[in-house]
């Protein structure tokens, strides 16, 4: 037996939460499918399969203050940013929940970014299951799948006139209340096939590649736009800047590259990673080789929007497969 | 011979002969159906290239990071405005440069696993068919100049200031900050853009409304008389802003008050580069 709930209830109870929380949704700007603040539930897409930007904004905002100098009767005061609604983000697939948790893991890890455990504390996560794959996405080769439930609290599979419902979390039990559930016996429908790439010991082949020519041959074509980093549900780097004002200084992060020309600009002007290949290697081997070193698990979650967003095909996919072959001599 | 054997046989001739050290052109992406820069250095690579409607991106940029060595360049007439943009600007040498033109007759519209038949929305108004400069034609130049060149700047102009307003307001919001605009424009070179100084802050790092409009207004006005009107901008942009609306209104005021079209001839004075005494703004007249 399964659990349903049908779409016009479904809608029901997203509008409910609507009220007292920030309610994210899939929806379409122009010809975009992006994540958005809805204020009518009609506004919600339904048919889409990834969307054009991950969900990341919601839990590490483009631009965030982080806590404030204030000034008070004499007193200079540090306060730190508060969150204040609950967010439930709706209709993030499983490359995306999993893209939370992974990027989680360097801002959850102690001593941890108070901001971000704040925002992951305060969002509850309403996800759908994929009954189609984009050619483009590699999940199942990335330890996710389209079914993967890890990292929501509540799973939706869609069916006729609704939705096969997991609750997985007491996060998701407390919102969502049985009488909108009955039982079913409509069977899972099974899971799309998504191709693969050979991810398997790519990070041993990662480490030998390193100071392969084969970096500065694929970064010849980059063209450092950034793109790929921004649209990544992974991608965590932030630049940091102080607003002053009068009695009040701001302190500001807001999203930045590895691939940006300068990002690793010191004092005095050096910059270790000046060169294209360097800076090319350090995105890959972030994701394939230190990532996965340090935190068990791939920095990829294989969404395949960063294959579709480049300009100029700089394929993650290929990557993968070139390292793979890269040092066996070609017979 | 189709133009994809002419170029690989030129390529493969360039770099055989040593006159170039790389040939920049064109190969298939990892899709089966659009096409991506390729650099190739050795003449064994050179099968590898490629030109079809598909070829949309523009190369000359990467001339950039090759200004001490001598580049073949496969040039569509768009970019090879470019060139003498970047020509006119002293950013690149002639004698470097090595440019295989292709007479073009518009690219198609492209996306990621998609093809599609249709032009260009820069090829449907495109007026300039011709090579401005080149070393070696590849193909035979058919389409004419479209009717119209600025269709979609002047029902801009037709709306209110205050429709205007709430176009852009709307639009830069959407603005991540990633810099894809700048990074692509073969006139945004500057070793420090002024987004990233720091002494003096031209503009701070938020990514909001208030600053991605600072942002987005600034790099305009750095482009007027300077933008060739190739589009890259809008194209590579992750959240399809049509930037090329306000960098191409540029691009026509600059026309209209100076008879100045930037990467035409390679040796005008750049109107913001030069005075002329009989020189007459409009301004308080
Ligand atoms: S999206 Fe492509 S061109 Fe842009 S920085 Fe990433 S790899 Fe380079
Ligand atoms: S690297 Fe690319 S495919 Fe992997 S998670 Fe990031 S955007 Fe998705
Ligand atoms: S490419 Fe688009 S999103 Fe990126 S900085 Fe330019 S206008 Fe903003
Ligand atoms: S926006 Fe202006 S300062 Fe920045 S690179 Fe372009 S021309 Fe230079
Ligand atoms: S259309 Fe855009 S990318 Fe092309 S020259 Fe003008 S501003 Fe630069």
């Amino acid at each position: 037996m399964n659990k349903f709930i049908s779409k016009k209830d479904l809608l029901s109870w997203l509008g409910k939460l609507r009220e007292t929380r920030r309610l994210i949704a899939p929806t379409r700007v122009e010809d975009l499918t992006l994540f958005k603040e809805v204020s009518r539930v009609e506004d919600i897409v339904f048919d889409y399969q990834n969307t054009d930007l991950p969900p990341k904004q919601f839990l590490f905002p483009a631009t965030e203050t982080i806590f404030s100098i204030e000034k008070k009767d004499g007193r200079v005061e540090l306060v730190p940013a508060k969150v204040e609604k609950e967010t439930v983000i709706f209709g993030v697939r499983p490359c995306d929940a999993k893209g939370i948790l992974t990027l989680g893991m360097p801002f959850l890890e102690e001593p941890g970014d108070p901001l971000f455990r704040e925002h992951r504390e305060k969002t509850i996560l309403v996800g759908i299951s994929c009954l189609t794959a984009c050619p483009e996405c590699f999940c199942a080769s990335m330890g996710s799948a389209p079914d993967d439930p890890s990292g929501m609290d509540i799973m939706l599979t869609g069916v006729k006139d609704g939705y096969l419902i997991q609750v997985l979390t007491d996060k998701g039990k407390a919102l969502m209340p049985d009488s909108l559930l009955s039982s079913v016996d409509t069977p899972k429908p099974p899971a799309p096939q998504v191709s693969t790439v050979p991810s398997k010991g790519i990070t041993e082949k990662m480490r030998q590649a390193f100071d392969d020519p084969y970096w500065g041959r694929v970064a010849d074509r980059c063209l450092h736009c950034n793109v790929c980093s921004y649209v990544c549900p992974t991608c965590y780097c932030f630049d940091v800047r102080d607003y002053g004002g009068k009695n009040k200084t701001e302190r500001v992060r807001s999203w930045e590259s590895c691939q940006s020309p300068g990002f690793s600009k010191i004092a005095g002007g050096y910059d270790p990673r000046a060169n294209k290949g360097t800076r090319m290697r350090q995105r890959f081997a972030h994701k394939l080789l230190y990532f996965p070193e340090h935190f068990g698990t791939m920095h990829c979650i294989g969404c395949g929007r960063c294959v579709r967003a480049c300009p100029v095909n700089i394929d993650i996919r290929e990557i993968i497969q070139d390292v793979q072959k890269l040092g066996v001599k070609e017979k | 011979m189709n133009p994809s054997e002419q170029i690989r046989a030129k390529a493969k001739e360039l770099l055989d002969s040593k006159t170039v050290d790389c040939v920049i052109g064109y190969e298939r992406s990892t899709d089966g159906k659009n096409a991506r820069p390729l650099f190739v250095y050795s003449s064994k690579d050179a099968d590898r290239l490629i030109f079809d409607q598909t070829c949309a991106q523009d190369l000359v940029r990467y001339l950039l990071n090759r200004k001490d060595k001598v580049t073949g360049i496969v040039v569509k007439p768009c970019d090879s405005r470019a060139i003498n943009l970047l020509l006119n600007e002293h950013q690149i040498q002639r004698d470097k440069v090595y440019i295989i033109g292709i007479a073009c007759s518009g690219v198609a519209k492209t996306d990621w696993n998609k093809t599609s038949d249709k032009l260009r929305d820069a090829c449907q108004i495109c007026q300039q068919h011709k090579l401005v400069v080149y070393d070696f034609l590849v193909g035979e130049a058919k389409a004419e100049p479209a009717a119209e060149a600025y269709p979609d700047i002047k029902s801009m102009e037709e709306k209110s200031p205050g429709e205007r307003r709430a176009f852009w307001e709307e639009q830069f919001s959407r603005c991540i900050r990633c810099y894809a605009c700048r990074q692509v424009c073969p006139g945004c070179y500057c070793s420090e853009c002024f987004v990233e100084r720091l002494d003096p802050l031209w503009v701070g790092i938020r990514i909001a409304p208030g600053e991605n409009e600072m942002w987005n207004t600034m790099r305009a006005f750095h482009l007027a008389g300077r933008c060739i009107g190739c589009n890259a901008c809008e194209l590579v942009c992750p959240v399809n802003i049509p930037l090329s609306l306000l960098n191409r209104k540029l691009e026509k005021d600059v026309q209209t008050l100076f008879k100045f079209q930037s990467g035409i001839d390679a040796d005008a004075p750049p109107p913001f580069a030069a005075f002329q005494k009989d020189e007459k703004l409009g301004v308080a007249e």
